[in-house]
């Protein structure tokens, strides 16, 4: 994947250039606003990740102005600022995520996979059921079934399914489900999401030979056949 | 605002409370200048006609020792016909109270006081009808037990008086109405531009800085005091933008080398084997930055929050509350703690979901932590709709009473409390957050253990 990194703080684009070439991907960086959306415009960008505060071009400018230019690629703002609204405004503007500094590489690179992968999971979508091996979930009955057997989800267990199946093959970190299933966008500082997965991990992975539902060290959840 | 509630909004205007009191003030001087001129006048008429009686009766009493009774007789039917026009009367009667001569008809019925002046009524042909005359007159005898009486037609002056009597009511009630009607009017107009900037009011309060309240094209005392606070405000809002730009630069350069800092560490943390020491090193270096991270995060939203300058918007209280239960259900369930809600369903406040969400998170995370296994913790959100109570209880060890105005205060962690993780600003947090959306932070013993309440 091609990916376009606007940053101006040397340190940060350095290390997120080199983890990005290392995970696989072409890599790319401007140091200011105009310079990112120059780039952005006349190369082939397939994501782009914009720091908040740039010089010469602020990076919420430079994203409302690859959308009105059409540009649909998706884009991860960056910031360095408070939080609360700014995400918000960061959104509004045309961003597709927000990261708050410092962030995890893990964290980073878990979103750019989802980003680019959107719409494009490991599971099978038809129109409304999500499947993965012999896993089903169908949003119109809200019924799950593994194996043909039925299984008993709560509302949340069951949406937070549907998140997981929806990133199948995907890492997925804790904040990402909190904010994808609670809409949360803040740290309960217990493990809560933990306690939740290993629930949902119970009900549909203990009957079961082949585990579905992952943890990935040091980054967070992944749902997928293994290998 | 219904009509009868606007019209007794009205009458609790000042203007309309002042119109009453200079109302009834003008109406009480009204009444007293009119008696004093109606006393002025009595006297003067009264003085003069009395003068003109006593004249005429010691005129007549000087003719009676010269005259004889015939003369006399004759002397008063000639005045009698004289002075009719004029409105003065005389009588004189034998023994027996029968006329003998004036323009009388009969002595008029005796009262008992024996007084020389009296006063009685006599009909008086008035076009085709007659009238009752009010008549002022002296009595004296005369010899042979003949008496007389001299007196003055004062009906006109009763009509005079009654006429003021008439014309000082109506002033009075004039005074009064037109009082009224113009404390009404101006209540009408106070009220309506008073309620104009109690909205513009709510609005500031609800944070959004930049609404200003109307000023009319008027030097009056209110269009005057709203530029004033106009200015204040224009003041306020610079300093509380200033404030959030010191929080955002601040929050910039806080952030910006904490995540230089993780991402070398994490840079070189990839080229080490999983377990060597320099690794551990380096894990203990990002795990420090990431709780440097929760305290800054938590330091900037409490900051944030009491700026105020926080994007508000309709929020479900009730689903909200029981969102955050059930994500820590399963967290209190494990240790055996009872997590009970009770949710009173439609109350909805003007607010920031995340920061009350946060706030409602921390205050169940304080609970958990603080609770025993196999303790007990309860949520409940009560009261109406639009001022609805959230309340977090459990049966912890609690905090003593004197102790739970300071914990408010940033970063305190009470000794009892020295072992448990955390950042110690949950607590502060949560008072911004209740600051912010206008409620009340309670602190309570829920004996045992700690109540908190947040009264919106």
């Amino acid at each position: 994947m091609h990916i376009l990194i606007v940053e101006d703080d040397e340190v940060a684009r350095d290390s997120l250039a080199r983890a990005l070439r290392e995970a696989g991907h072409t890599v790319d960086v401007a140091s200011n606003g105009l310079d990112g959306l120059q780039m952005a415009s006349s190369m082939g960008v397939d994501l782009a990740i914009v720091d908040r505060m740039l010089p010469k071009l602020d990076g919420l400018a430079l994203v409302q102005s690859l959308r009105a230019t059409g540009r649909k690629m998706p884009v991860l703002i960056l910031s360095a600022l408070g939080d609360v609204d700014d995400r918000i405004t960061g959104l509004r503007a045309g961003g597709d995520d927000y990261l708050t500094k410092p962030y995890h590489m893990a964290e980073l690179l878990a979103r750019i996979e989802a980003l680019s992968r959107r719409g494009d999971s490991g599971a099978t979508e038809t129109n409304t059921k999500l499947k993965l091996a012999d896993l089903e979930l169908d949003r119109m009955t809200r019924r799950v079934t593994r194996n043909g057997k039925k299984i008993e989800l709560t509302a949340r267990e069951f949406q937070l399914l549907e998140f997981m199946m929806r990133h199948s093959g995907q890492v997925v970190t804790r904040t990402m489900l909190l904010e994808g299933v609670w809409d949360y966008h803040f740290d309960p500082q217990t493990n809560v999401i933990d306690v939740h997965i290993s629930r949902l991990r119970q009900a549909i992975d203990k009957d079961f030979d082949k585990p579905l539902l992952h943890t990935v060290r040091g980054a967070g959840y992944s749902l997928r056949e293994d290998e | 605002m219904g009509p009868d509630q606007r019209f007794l909004g009205i009458l609790d205007t000042s203007p309309f409370r002042i119109a009453i009191v200079y109302s009834i003030a003008f109406a009480c001087g009204a009444a007293a200048l009119l008696g004093a001129v109606d006393f002025a006048v009595s006297r003067v008429v009264d003085g003069s006609t009395d003068n003109l009686i006593e004249a005429e009766v010691q005129g007549l009493r000087e003719q009676m020792l010269v005259l004889s009774r015939s003369d006399f007789i004759e002397l008063v039917e000639q005045r009698s016909q004289d002075q009719d026009v004029r409105g003065a009367v005389y009588l004189m009667v034998d023994p027996q109270l029968r006329p003998v001569a004036g323009n009388v008809p009969a002595w008029p019925k005796d009262d008992a006081s024996g007084s020389k002046w009296f006063m009685f009524k006599v009909s008086v042909p008035f076009g085709d009808e007659t009238r009752e005359h009010e008549m002022r007159a002296q009595r004296f005898p005369l010899p042979g037990n003949y008496r007389m009486l001299v007196g003055h037609d004062v009906q006109e002056r009763q009509d005079v008086k009654s006429l003021m009597m008439r014309g000082l009511i109506t002033a009075v009630l004039l005074t009064l109405l037109l009082g009224l009607g113009g404390g009404f009017w101006m209540g009408r107009r106070i009220l309506a531009q008073a309620g104009a900037i109690s909205a513009v009011a709510t609005q500031i309060m609800r944070g959004d800085l930049s609404q200003r309240l109307p000023v009319r094209n008027a030097d009056d005392e209110i269009n005057t005091l709203a530029r004033e606070i106009n200015t204040m405000l224009d003041k306020i809002e610079q300093l509380t933008l200033g404030m959030r730009t010191v929080l955002d630069s601040a929050a910039h350069d806080l952030r910006t080398p904490l995540n230089r800092l993780q991402a070398t560490a994490e840079g070189a943390m990839s080229t080490l084997a999983l377990g060597s020491p320099e690794r551990r090193v380096l894990e203990r270096v990002t795990s420090e930055v990431d709780h440097m991270r929760s305290t800054l995060d938590a330091l900037l939203r409490i900051a944030l929050a009491e700026t105020g300058t926080v994007a508000r918007e309709p929020v479900d209280l009730s689903e909200l509350v029981g969102s955050v239960v059930e994500l820590y259900a399963p967290v209190s369930e494990e240790r055996g703690i009872v997590l009970e809600s009770s949710v009173a369903a439609g109350a909805h406040v003007q607010g920031n979901r995340q920061l009350l969400a946060q706030a409602l998170a921390n205050l169940i995370d304080n609970a958990i932590k603080f609770t025993p296994d196999g303790g007990r913790i309860r949520v409940a959100l009560r009261g109406s709709a639009s001022t609805p109570e959230v309340t977090v209880e459990d049966n912890g060890p609690g905090i003593p009473a004197d102790k739970r105005e300071i914990v408010l205060g940033r970063r305190v962690r009470l000794d009892e409390a020295r072992n448990v993780p955390g950042s110690g600003l949950g607590l502060s947090l949560v008072a911004a957050v209740t600051k912010l959306h206008g409620a009340r932070l309670v602190l309570d013993d829920a004996a045992p253990g700690l109540k908190v309440s947040m009264k919106f």
